[in-house]
């Protein structure tokens, strides 16, 4: 699954560990993430749409199977 | 998990293993010079005690961390009881049979195999999602 976290958090001017401390997760999570080596659970990808005040579609794309 | 919350961890485990090597230490000479039953299991037993205190501990580091963090400390876990789990059934197996001749003591090495390797697995998925630090 591809994802646009890293450009929305570049947005905001934020670090990996910022976003971390909002969404309630480690820095590492974050970056295992936006590397795409970890796809989130949909309660935290539901965090993430929230937090950027975005649709999750909009954030995560289907990657190819 | 917090980096505050780390170090209070860190802190825990160092203080339980002192404890554990301290009782170890004092007790175990004990053991051989009491002739009363009880006194010699309660000599035996109490080193057992911060080890469950630092089980415990573990267990709310996992319950404490992310997702992904448990994720990782899942399949840890799954691999170290798997492989130990094998390891004890065919050794049981051997035993039973006479191939090799093992006493009670070899159940000491059941929980230092089991963090060995979930240490070791657990380090080998961490690396896999880019490294998790010290979660």
């Amino acid at each position: 699954m591809k994802n646009h976290l890293r450009d929305l958090r570049d947005l905001h001017a934020w670090s990996q560990g910022e976003l971390a401390e909002h969404l309630d997760v480690s820095r590492q999570t974050v970056n295992a993430i936006e590397t795409g080596k970890y796809d989130p659970s949909l309660p935290l990808a539901f965090r993430i749409a929230k937090l950027f005040r975005q649709p999750i579609e909009s954030i995560f794309e289907p990657g190819k199977d | 998990m917090s980096r505050f919350m780390l170090s209070h961890y860190r802190r825990n485990v160092f203080l339980l293993m002192a404890a554990y090597l301290v009782l170890l230490l004092l007790l175990w000479p004990l053991t051989k010079s009491t002739s009363s039953l009880p006194l010699k299991a309660a000599y035996t037993l109490l080193p057992v005690l911060p080890m469950i205190a630092m089980l415990w501990l573990i267990a709310r580091r996992v319950m404490d961390s992310d997702e992904l963090q448990q994720r990782v400390h899942l399949i840890a876990l799954s691999t170290a009881t798997g492989v130990v789990s094998a390891a004890s059934l065919a050794g049981g197996f051997l035993c039973a049979t006479h191939v090799v001749e093992l006493d009670g003591d070899v159940l000491v090495w059941i929980m230092p195999g089991l963090a060995l390797v979930y240490a070791a697995t657990r380090w080998l998925i961490a690396r896999r999602y880019g490294g998790l630090g010290c979660a």
